[in-house]
């Protein structure tokens, strides 16, 4: 079996409106993989296209090492899709989507759910809609897990939640990566993937522009405050300039820090990624 | 396949589902369009289209460990399993309204072995129509449906105007029963065999359709 738990190599869709170029990415076992990038960039296609939901034009996709096209349904007993929580059959009891579920997996474990249940304070007799949207996301996992599932993939399963509620979810998804589950989480709330993420994929307007260690990423860039404009000879070396409370904010590379000759902060995530947006913007 | 199945009959079915195969004992008001009886399960089919797209039926479907043909079949199989107790709940109510001591309908056709022939035409019609439709794009469930009940209201206007205009159906099949026993007992045949290679084609187009839509 291979170590890489998802490959995906020069994933390509083209709409007339938007396309996704070249995406290219892995994932290794055991570590909690953040997928960011602004709205609109290619996050959820991208996801999309893993599951077949739609068809790429070209590109490859191995999951344990196998073809999603020539294996589809022996992978989909082995991942699980959250899609930002529950949201089909919100009406219906959970006992009773647990009971559809269920039947499509010979992998179930009844113990593994009913354990997961009392973990996340679940009552099978309550419907998806009388749920918080943290409690959704965490029913949506109790059934992945039920089923034994190795990988994780959720689209955004934090947006929408409260600040403890998401600190929680977050302490759940670490957990699941101590006993050895992988998970890919699509955010744009960066702050996430400085809690809990090993990994990053940052995409943007359907290209990969990073994936790499969420601290080598974050390791490659500076900030620099500016009371005023920066002379244009040492402009160049900036990122995404924008305007800030006190004057203006933008990156430089690390390398570059040196002959900007600036005072420089280390950058957290969420300024590289409002800069290098705004250098595209731009 | 036994679980696609009881995943439509758990979460997808609409709850009007089974109440609407009760109106098969409207076959024992006097004067009616019986046919109309048999239209019912296709406003069934189309409030559980609805209830599914309202319900993110495909997004749950397509996460499930299935090929994507089997949510085409699944849906089928139901569709299927409607029209069919539709028409086995129409029986008694059939064999009810033939002791009444009353003329038959004086709208149209009988409730006699031919209705019940003529309405498994009318049932594929619409399964044939309203499919090829839906599963271009599922959100289209009202233009799928607009369709399908349009050509089955053109289908019940002849099929009734046919009951007085055409000899045919006029004085051998909307009779009573047993009269003219081997023609109606023929209608049924070939109406059953319309309607599975009207079903048959339906699902076949639907399958290829859905297999190539980006969702």
């Amino acid at each position: 079996m291979s170590a890489e738990v998802l490959t995906v190599k020069n994933l390509c869709k083209i709409y007339p409106a938007f396309t996704l170029k070249n995406v290219s990415f892995s994932l290794e076992k055991g570590k909690i993989t953040g997928f960011i990038g602004r709205n609109g960039a290619g996050k959820s296609t991208t996801l999309k296209a893993l599951f077949h939901f739609l068809h790429p034009d070209s590109g490859e996709i191995r999951f344990f090492g196998d073809s999603i096209t020539e294996h589809e349904l022996a992978i989909k007993q082995r991942v699980g899709f959250v899609s930002g929580g529950i949201d089909y059959y919100t009406k219906k009891k959970i006992k009773t989507i647990t009971a559809v579920t269920k039947a499509f997996y010979p992998a179930w474990d009844d113990a593994a759910y009913q354990k997961y249940l009392k973990l996340f304070a679940l009552d099978e007799n309550k419907t998806p809609s009388q749920l918080s949207a943290g409690m959704r996301v965490k029913y949506a996992l109790a059934l992945a897990l039920s089923h034994n599932a190795e990988l994780l993939i959720l689209d955004e399963p934090t947006s929408g939640l409260d600040p403890i509620s998401r600190d929680d979810l977050l302490d759940v998804l670490m957990a699941l990566c101590d006993e050895g589950k992988t998970i890919l989480f699509s955010t744009h709330i960066t702050s996430d993937l400085d809690k809990c993420a090993d990994q990053i994929i940052y995409i943007q307007n359907g290209e990969i522009l990073a994936n790499s260690s969420i601290q080598s990423f974050v390791q490659g860039y500076k900030t620099v405050t500016l009371a005023e404009k920066c002379p244009l000879e040492k402009e160049a070396l900036l990122i995404g300039t924008k305007r800030s409370k006190n004057g203006y904010t933008a990156l430089v590379k690390t390398e570059n820090a040196a002959a900007l000759g600036l005072p420089c902060t280390d950058a957290d995530l969420e300024s590289i990624m409002i800069h290098l947006e705004k250098e595209v913007a731009e | 396949m036994k679980n696609v199945l009881k995943k439509e009959l758990l979460l997808a079915l609409h709850p009007t589902a089974p109440l609407f195969l009760l109106l098969s004992a409207m076959l024992l008001i006097p004067n009616y369009p019986y046919y109309v009886v048999f239209f019912y399960n296709a406003l069934a089919i189309f409030f559980t289209c609805l209830l599914g797209r309202e319900n993110n039926d495909v997004f749950y479907s397509l996460t499930l460990p299935i090929p994507k043909r089997d949510i085409v079949k699944g849906r089928f199989a139901f569709v299927v399993l409607l029209q069919v107790a539709q028409l086995v709940i129409a029986v008694p109510f059939a064999l009810l309204r033939q002791q009444m001591p009353l003329p038959g309908t004086q709208v149209g056709m009988d409730a006699n072995i031919a209705l019940f022939g003529l309405s498994l035409i009318l049932m594929g019609l619409f399964n044939l129509v309203f499919f090829a439709i839906y599963y271009k794009d599922i959100n289209k469930v009202g233009t799928a449906f607009a369709w399908g009940s349009a050509v089955v209201f053109v289908y019940i206007c002849i099929a009734e105007a046919a009951a007085h205009v055409v000899p045919f159906f006029r004085d051998v099949l909307d009779t009573k029963d047993p009269q003219n026993l081997s023609a109606k007992l023929l209608v049924l045949a070939i109406g059953g065999l319309l309607y599975a290679a009207f079903t048959l084609l339906a699902y076949r187009r639907a399958v290829q359709t859905f297999e190539v839509q980006d969702l």
